[in-house]
């Protein structure tokens, strides 16, 4: 699946067959995005009314674009944890403590901008930690770890906060929130800060997985771990970084969240770690681990955000909004797997 | 011979878009005989097997069973046409009793429609007997041993009165005893008039158990052969198409210091699959092939983890590298200090299925090939061309997945990537198996290579005339014990047989 | 095995592609005549009107009720289109919602805010663009909006406690409260009202209170750990009609319910709904919690045909219904 071959000599007798054969690939590669174009597609059709286009509007796109990011990248660090094939449950309740700690260390600790960025970062990171030792350490599945530390985070937050939801007012004065953090929630030039913060993360972790000695430990390590471990990889301490990864996009999300809602609520993020797998798997990553990319995680997280955006332009039944996402969700996996077959 | 015809395969023809994998192919097989079908991977073997077992279907050419003409679209219909195959990866749901699975979607039911259980269990008895597999019907597949549930399989075959039955590399994970067992049970089912199709790389068991031989290559039919008319040499002549001087070459080898010493090596493990050591000793020279023969569950695949510090907690004793004591508490460590390991399980243990050919090389240089974090594809580049070159690792790129090599260029991948750490001490577990002639060949040829370039090798084989073959000397195991070690020279399969199968020289057999 | 996979994606498109058609079509067949009217909409000429009403969350049962009393009552007005949206708790949701309906162009917005703050300024943004705002039950911070519709749970509790004073009389008797979800402000204020409601009659004791996050079953282990540790309670003050009932049927395991009088909140028109369980004697009392769904649709009358200023606040009084007019009220609420 990776990259176009290169011709060796003596190797092909059929020049013939290879052309077919980069015909083929270059498909293959295209349809990692069939999807988003034909719901985008889709949506530029069906979303006219009045001879306007609802869908195709510089406004409405970038309200897709920031909608998706807190997803988009919370599904980052998921991509790279279902890389090990592992799993993150616990990154909607991460999003919601964090959230909530922001607010509660602006609003109430008197934090500044910059120590209250680090803060939650660390808390992130920390229970990303916590989810990473428990695993390795212990040797418990992933999927159980963090089903205990979503219930963990999320008692933490509710106690933290009360069970309510912490306001967040900006101004200069103590016990009001530094008005740069406000920033998280603006938009430049009419792109939403939210967006380009996902753009950047996108970017980085497209860099990291594919040109970094980190990346390929982490591909060895889904792929096949004891052939990593015998290679001489500290699998464990590649397994715990992936996790903290994950930990930290979390709470940047809950960053992002607090800003957006302007405050900070321990009940946030419920569910999203659905949503986040919903977009790695839609993206094309094999939760066996092992297969997978950061570009088709990102063309999950669009694919919902623009079926959402569609169903909800639309007007279509709530109910039944679900039961076509569900539909597309197995659509985008069979697409996958016939590509997978190949 | 004069027995009847039970199957006719004629001008058998398939193609996978543009790759004819076979082409004009027959294949005859007549009542009670047993024909083995060779050919190095990729001639069609499985491609021809397959078709048999309805599970493709052909382009052209017919199939006759019993003079009729079959029309089958699947391994059920086969089935019921009393055509069995036995898979290499065993089908058996282990949670389920022995009955169960022979009667697996099967089972004889009473009045209500409930499962018959006492008729089930009274029916598996009768077929376990025949097979003379001395076990309880009652008792859970995952209890046996993988000889033991290869019978299992055989006996669902034979409760659904199979004709044929193909076996596919059935000994590959057996050992020597347990092969022996299968090779009684296959003469046994003979006799019955059931006529059996065997596919093996292994040419000993051709020749003990084959009346007839056919062999195909590059999807032709090439000739089928009585075994009684041909020989070793003529039988690669025809599988690989070439003449092969010597499957083993002789090595000029000038056998220096000593690279290794193992003192005392115990390991207890906590795994119950795993077999304990007791009190290993062993040395090794530059440019020394060490050859170790020993059954499956002797010990010997454990002692190589012990050395590749996969069990430090686990076990005791001391290591000496270039008379130097060292410490190995983790692979990494092994790895630094020069030791290699080929596993015996190339899929599970040493290949990462979903990268690439050069990927698998890197694995554990990736350090050497990185700046900062970041890699260094040239520098990488050049190394897996190096490999691919010196190894003859036929694929399209380095780009290609491993997952879509054949088995031999497979096992030359997991050594190429060992070869990149330049290691002192090479241990190799069963390298050749499950590889075509060609490749084994190519192997043995690389072995003596590196011996004499002054690396010190470690070769577990289950395959006496391989180890025999290729060995300066040889020790054998049994039971996590060593039990002997001879000189190339002085070493016969009896003797080998011998001192792996008695432990400590008393009358216990470990089958 | 890769044509079958072939079918089964292109079933899949199909399905979707034809659902989504469907829903596009009986969007646009009820459009069409309003795509006929001049967009740039010189006043008093618009004949059809669409309005978004953006739900916190149809979860609770008196939500799906205020859903379906701004449809009867829209049902009442041909001219009026309404479409939902459910934010299914969910704040970010609910943002999006708006915005969709911003991008639409609804000429109206009703709003049910799932919380606050988070909601403030996606409704301010609704409200400059021109969209008049109809906010329900849940108010936004700030002005920026055109109506704002609520019940007072204040006066709600404070009616609760004087029925209860006056029931028990002045030998009094022993109350346990069965409160709503810690940290709600409904819940706040429809305990403090009772308790001004009860003060008249010194002889009331609360000599319980926990709370049941207004769900039935998390009522009913309440209401049992209650039991348990207390020999005589006279009256269950349930903050809504699920808890009240969930601890009647606590009691009723218990042998107890003859001797406990149970008050709810809510009074909902629905057959699962307080206003039965009053007529069928399992409740003694409920008060009716408007979900202003009729007023909001009659102010979107107002502001879009009538042109009307309409009143910034409207407080909706409540209903208490007792087994006299429980029937009765049932039927002006549009019961079944």
């Amino acid at each position: 699946m990776s990259a176009e071959r290169a011709t060796v000599p003596n190797v092909d007798q059929n020049p013939k067959k290879l052309d077919v054969r980069s015909i083929l690939h270059f498909l293959q590669r295209f349809q990692s995005i069939l999807g988003l174009i034909v719901v985008v597609v889709l949506a530029s059709i069906l979303c006219v009314r009045d001879g306007v286009n609802l869908f195709l509007n510089p406004i409405n796109l970038a309200n897709i674009v920031r909608s998706v990011s807190e997803n988009g990248i919370i599904a980052i660090g998921m991509t790279l944890v279902i890389l090990i094939a592992g799993i993150d449950l616990s990154v909607g309740a991460i999003l919601g403590l964090t959230a909530t700690a922001a607010a509660d260390l602006m609003m109430h600790k008197d934090l500044g901008f910059g120590s209250t960025l680090v803060i939650v970062l660390l808390l992130g990171a920390f229970i990303g930690w916590l989810n990473g030792i428990v695993v390795t350490k212990l040797s418990i599945q992933s999927f159980i770890v963090t089903l205990a530390t979503m219930s963990i985070a999320r008692g933490v937050a509710r106690f933290w906060s009360g069970g309510i939801g912490i306001p967040i007012t900006y101004g200069d004065e103590p016990n009001l929130a530094p008005p740069a953090f406000s920033w998280f929630a603006e938009r430049i030039s009419g792109v939403p800060v939210p967006a380009i913060c996902f753009i950047l993360l996108s970017i980085i972790f497209y860099i990291v997985l594919k040109f970094t000695r980190f990346g390929r430990y982490v591909y060895a390590i889904g792929g096949n771990e004891t052939a990593g471990h015998l290679s001489g990889i500290k699998v464990n301490r590649i397994k715990i970084m992936v996790f903290i990864i994950c930990g930290v996009l979390s709470a940047f999300a809950g960053i992002i969240h607090a800003a957006q809602l302007s405050q900070g609520s321990p009940n946030d993020g419920n569910g999203y770690e659905l949503n986040a797998i919903a977009a790695v798997a839609i993206g094309g990553t094999s939760l066996a681990g092992g297969i997978g990319t950061i570009f088709g995680t990102i063309v999950g997280a669009l694919i919902l955000g623009v079926l959402d955006n569609m169903l909800g332009l639309l007007n279509v039944d709530n109910n039944l909004q679900m039961v076509v996402k569900g539909l597309i969700i197995i659509a985008a996996v069979v697409l996958q797997k016939s590509r997978s077959n190949r | 011979m004069e027995k009847n015809l039970i199957l006719q395969m004629k001008g058998v023809t398939k193609s996978f878009g543009s790759v004819t994998a076979l082409s004009e192919v027959q294949l005859d097989l007549k009542q009670g005989e047993v024909l083995a079908l060779m050919g190095e991977n990729g001639a069609g073997k499985s491609t021809l097997m397959n078709i048999l077992n309805g599970a493709i279907t052909v382009d052209e050419g017919e199939i006759f069973l019993q003079g009729e003409k079959l029309e089958m679209n699947s391994p059920l219909e086969a089935r019921k046409r009393g055509i069995a195959k036995i898979h290499q990866e065993l089908q058996l749901v282990p949670e389920l009793s022995i009955a169960e699975n022979i009667f697996l979607a099967r089972e004889p039911r009473n009045k209500l429609g409930f499962v018959n259980f006492r008729k089930m269990f009274l029916q598996a008895e009768e077929y376990l007997e025949a097979l003379e597999l001395q076990v309880n019907p009652r008792q859970p597949v995952k209890n046996l041993r993988v000889g033991e549930q290869q019978l299992v399989e055989i006996a669902k075959a034979l409760s659904v009165d199979a004709k044929i039955i193909i076996m596919d590399e059935p000994t590959s994970a057996l050992s020597n005893a347990e092969a022996e067992k299968l090779f009684t049970v296959i003469r046994k089912l003979k006799k019955s008039g059931v006529s059996i199709i065997y596919i093996s790389h292994r040419m000993d068991e051709i020749f003990a158990l084959a009346d007839r031989i056919t062999i195909l290559r590059d999807g032709q039919f090439i000739d089928t052969v009585k075994t009684t008319e041909t020989n070793l040499e003529q039988l690669i002549t025809m599988m690989v198409g070439r003449t092969l001087t010597e499957l083993y070459p002789l090595r000029q080898t000038l056998i220096g210091e000593e690279i290794l010493r193992v003192k005392n090596l115990s390991f207890s493990p906590i795994d119950r699959n795993k077999k304990g050591l007791e009190d290993i000793t062993l040395s090794l020279k530059k440019g020394e092939v060490l050859g170790i023969a020993g059954l499956m569950g002797s010990g010997r695949t454990e002692l190589f983890e012990c050395l590749f510090g996969m069990h430090p907690r686990l076990s005791k004793g001391e290591i000496l590298i270039e008379e130097k004591s060292v410490k190995i508490k983790s692979p990494e460590e092994a790895i630094r200090n020069g030791l290699a390991f080929v596993t015996e399980d190339r899929k599970g243990q040493g290949l990462v299925p979903t990268r690439s050919i050069g990927e698998n090389i890197s694995l554990p240089k990736l350090k050497d090939f990185s700046r900062l974090m970041f890699m260094s594809k040239n520098k990488e580049k050049n190394a897996w061309k190096t490999q691919m070159n010196n190894l003859k690792i036929k694929a399209p790129s380095f780009d290609s997945l491993v997952s879509k090599l054949s088995g031999g260029n497979q096992q030359k991948v997991v050594i190429g990537r060992w070869l990149l750490t330049s290691p002192k001490i090479l241990l190799l577990d069963e390298p050749t198996r499950g590889i075509d002639v060609g490749a084994k060949a190519e192997i043995y040829h690389l072995i003596n290579e590196l011996a004499s370039q002054g690396m010190g090798i470690i070769m577990i084989s289950s395959e006496l005339p391989e180890v025999m073959g290729m060995s300066d000397r040889i020790l054998t195991f049994c039971e996590g014990k060593q039990t002997g070690e001879f000189l190339r020279e002085e070493a016969t399969q009896e003797k080998l047989l011998l001192s792996a199968t008695y432990k400590g020289g008393r009358e216990e057999n470990v089958s | 095995m890769k044509n079958t996979k072939k079918w089964l994606f292109l079933v899949f498109v199909l399905v979707l592609s034809l659902s989504l058609s469907l829903a596009a079509c009986s969007n646009t067949s009820e459009n069409t005549s309003g795509t006929k009217k001049p967009s740039g909409g010189d006043s008093g000429e618009k004949k059809n009107f669409l309005i978004g009403m953006s739900q916190a969350n149809l979860g609770e049962p008196w939500r799906v009720a205020m859903n379906d009393q701004i449809k009867a009552a829209a049902d009442e007005y041909p001219e009026l289109k309404v479409v939902f949206a459910d934010a299914a708790q969910d704040n970010s949701k609910q943002i999006a919602d708006v915005e969709n309906f911003i991008q639409q162009k609804v000429d109206l917005l009703i709003i049910s805010p799932n919380e606050a703050k988070p909601l403030t300024a996606v409704v301010k943004k609704a409200y400059d663009s021109g969209i008049p705002v109809i906010v329900l039950d849940r108010k936004v911070e700030g002005d920026a909006y055109t109506q704002y519709i609520g019940g007072d749970n204040k006066l709600i509790g404070k009616k609760a406690g004087e029925f209860v004073a006056k029931m028990l009389g002045d030998k009094g008797g022993n109350v346990v409260e069965i409160k709503g979800l810690e940290g709600a402000t409904p819940q706040q204020e429809r305990h403090d009202g009772f308790l001004e409601g009860i003060s008249s009659n010194p002889n009331v004791k609360i000599i319980a209170a926990q709370n049941a996050d207004w769900l039935k079953d998390k009522a009913i282990t309440v209401m049992e750990t209650m039991l348990q540790a207390n020999k005589k309670i006279d009256v269950v003050y349930g903050h809504n009609d699920p808890a009240a009932e969930g601890a009647y049927i606590a009691a009723k395991n218990a042998n107890r319910e003859k001797d406990i009088k149970f008050i709810g909140i809510d009074g909902l028109p629905t057959p699962d709904g307080g206003l039965k369980a009053v007529m069928e004697g399992r409740l003694s009392a409920t008060y009716i919690y408007p979900t202003g769904g009729k007023e909001a649709i009659e102010s979107a009358i107002s502001i879009l045909e009538k042109k009307e200023k309409v009143e910034k606040t409207v407080i909706l009084d409540t209903i208490e219904a007792t087994k006299d007019n429980a029937e009765q009220v049932y039927k002006q609420f549009g019961g079944k």
